[in-house]
């Protein structure tokens, strides 16, 4: 029956959301051809015409990937919500299928369209800036060195797929975060989706308080991280992202399940 | 044969709102049962409660000798009070999804009962009327060989020449092993088509017997019977 739900998840959500990748696609070549233009435009210390389309249309590509990121979320939370616990849910909770496959097939799904989305603007900024190969080259180095200087050591193969192990752990513990959040707020009679913000912010600040000490004490014994370093989170190695991110997924589905399954109150 | 649903002391609160109250009640198998009872009376909630929507707070329903789920959702065919369908789904994928998910759904019925209706396969849902949407859906959970349908205000908020095309639906393609459960508050338009009525006030069942037996003792229709016990 897995496979049966993520179809139909699928089906449910592609439409909009293809739509949204191609969107991105579509001003990534625009932004690309004004990159263009403008690398062939003679030289001139006035403002013309075709720097005024330029910037406009790479401020266009700029708010486009912000508002497909951000809308794709709110899209995949809002679909999350209406199929599970409003009107539709109905249906879904008469099915005869196991609350663990109802679970399984919108987690893997969003984080599918979460994934996707991310390659494609990921791709869409390197295809925009990579006008020469040295361009790629110099970029390819930069972020080996950014890395490197991250985790203070040298890249290997095995860390590279770590790292990307622990990114996908932590995808999958966000879209479980959120929800954990909207189920706990079904457990109220009345306000459920204020108690799902509610719930949110809660998570939030424990999380930051777990994430505040972790740094305190490897501060206080390793003197690793630097006062930056605890102020913007870059001092995580992979081994904590995968730690926290496995014991956040485990904590976060149990808790959806357990409501879904156990204390399910469909008004 | 046990009986096809066995509920035994089931509560359901909200707080200080009682919504069930220590509710006992054995349903048989082949019986059209209305389950009558105004606004408010608990009837949604103990329906809710047999699909596993929700969760009693004292008590327990039993479904073919079972608790609410897998097992139990495979043999109930339910019909809720709202629509629950994807308005972005056509007629015919709403069809291969119940088909996909139901071992009993019958294709051939459904698409038997769309014709009838001139409703067009291809069409999308968000495209359909309102009340056509309510027969789609209809037509759905009585295209299943199930063991119970439970069908709550199938008739409520439609007009009368829809009311008979709905009881018509419902008469003519249960399973006749099966039982239906029909929730309304709408006696008059139900009472023909039914053996047995439970008659559910402020959470508690008050009375359960057979339609003719009602008719017979009290001589006057179910309809009557019901003003007179929920009198205000």
């Amino acid at each position: 029956m897995l496979g049966k739900l993520m179809k139909y998840e699928w089906k449910a959500t592609w439409k909009l959301l293809l739509s949204a990748n191609l969107l991105t696609v579509v001003m990534t070549g625009l932004a690309r051809w004004m990159v263009y233009l403008m690398d062939k435009a003679p030289y001139s210390s006035d403002f013309q015409m075709v720097d005024f389309v330029a910037v406009m249309v790479l401020f266009t590509y700029v708010a486009s990937m912000f508002a497909v990121y951000v809308g794709t979320a709110i899209y995949l939370i809002h679909r999350f919500y209406t199929s599970t616990y409003g009107d539709q849910g109905y249906l879904l909770h008469t099915l005869p299928v196991d609350t663990h496959h109802i679970i399984i097939a919108k987690v893997l799904v969003s984080v599918l369209w979460v994934m996707m989305n991310s390659l494609i603007i990921y791709f869409s900024v390197i295809f925009l800036f990579a006008t020469s190969t040295e361009t790629i080259k110099s970029m390819m180095d930069g972020l080996v060195s950014t890395i490197e200087y991250l985790g203070s050591e040298e890249i290997s193969v095995f860390m590279v797929i770590m790292t990307f192990i622990a990114y996908i752990f932590t995808l999958f513990a966000k879209v479980l975060k959120v929800g954990a959040c909207i189920s706990l707020g079904q457990l109220s009679s009345n306000h459920k989706l204020m108690l799902s913000f509610a719930w949110y912010i809660g998570i939030y600040i424990v999380e930051s308080m777990f994430q505040g000490m972790y740094f305190a004490i490897s501060s206080t014994i390793y003197r690793q991280a630097s006062s930056i370093d605890y102020l913007t989170g870059f001092g995580t190695n992979w081994e904590t992202t995968l730690i926290s991110g496995i014991f956040s997924c485990v904590i976060f589905y149990i808790l959806t399940w357990y409501v879904m399954d156990r204390k399910l109150n469909l008004d | 044969m046990a009986p096809v649903v066995q509920c035994m002391g089931l509560t359901k609160t909200y707080g200080r709102k009682i919504a069930l109250n220590q509710v006992y009640l054995n349903l048989e198998r082949g019986r059209i049962i209305g389950l009558l009872g105004p606004n408010g009376s608990g009837k949604t909630t103990l329906i809710k409660i047999m699909n596993g929507l929700l969760k009693p707070t004292a008590g327990e329903v039993l479904i073919n000798g079972q608790r609410p789920g897998i097992d139990t959702k495979l043999r109930i065919s339910y019909l809720p009070e709202r629509t629950y369908l994807q308005p972005g789904m056509k007629v015919l994928e709403l069809v291969q999804y119940f088909q996909d998910f139901y071992p009993d759904f019958r294709v051939d019925r459904a698409f038997d009962m769309l014709a009838r209706l001139q409703i067009p396969p291809q069409e999308r849902l968000k495209n359909l009327s309102k009340g056509t949407k309510e027969k789609v859906q209809l037509i759905m959970v009585m295209s299943r060989d199930a063991d119970l349908y439970i069908l709550d205000e199938p008739i409520a908020g439609v007009d009368p020449a829809a009311r008979d095309y709905i009881l018509h639906t419902i008469v003519n393609n249960y399973n006749r092993c099966g039982s239906i459960l029909l929730s309304t508050h709408l006696i008059s338009d139900v009472e023909n088509i039914l053996d047995e009525v439970v008659f559910i006030k402020y959470g508690s069942i008050v009375l359960q017997a057979g339609a003719e037996q009602i008719r017979q003792n009290e001589r006057k229709s179910v309809d009557q019977f019901f003003r007179e016990v929920f009198a205000c």
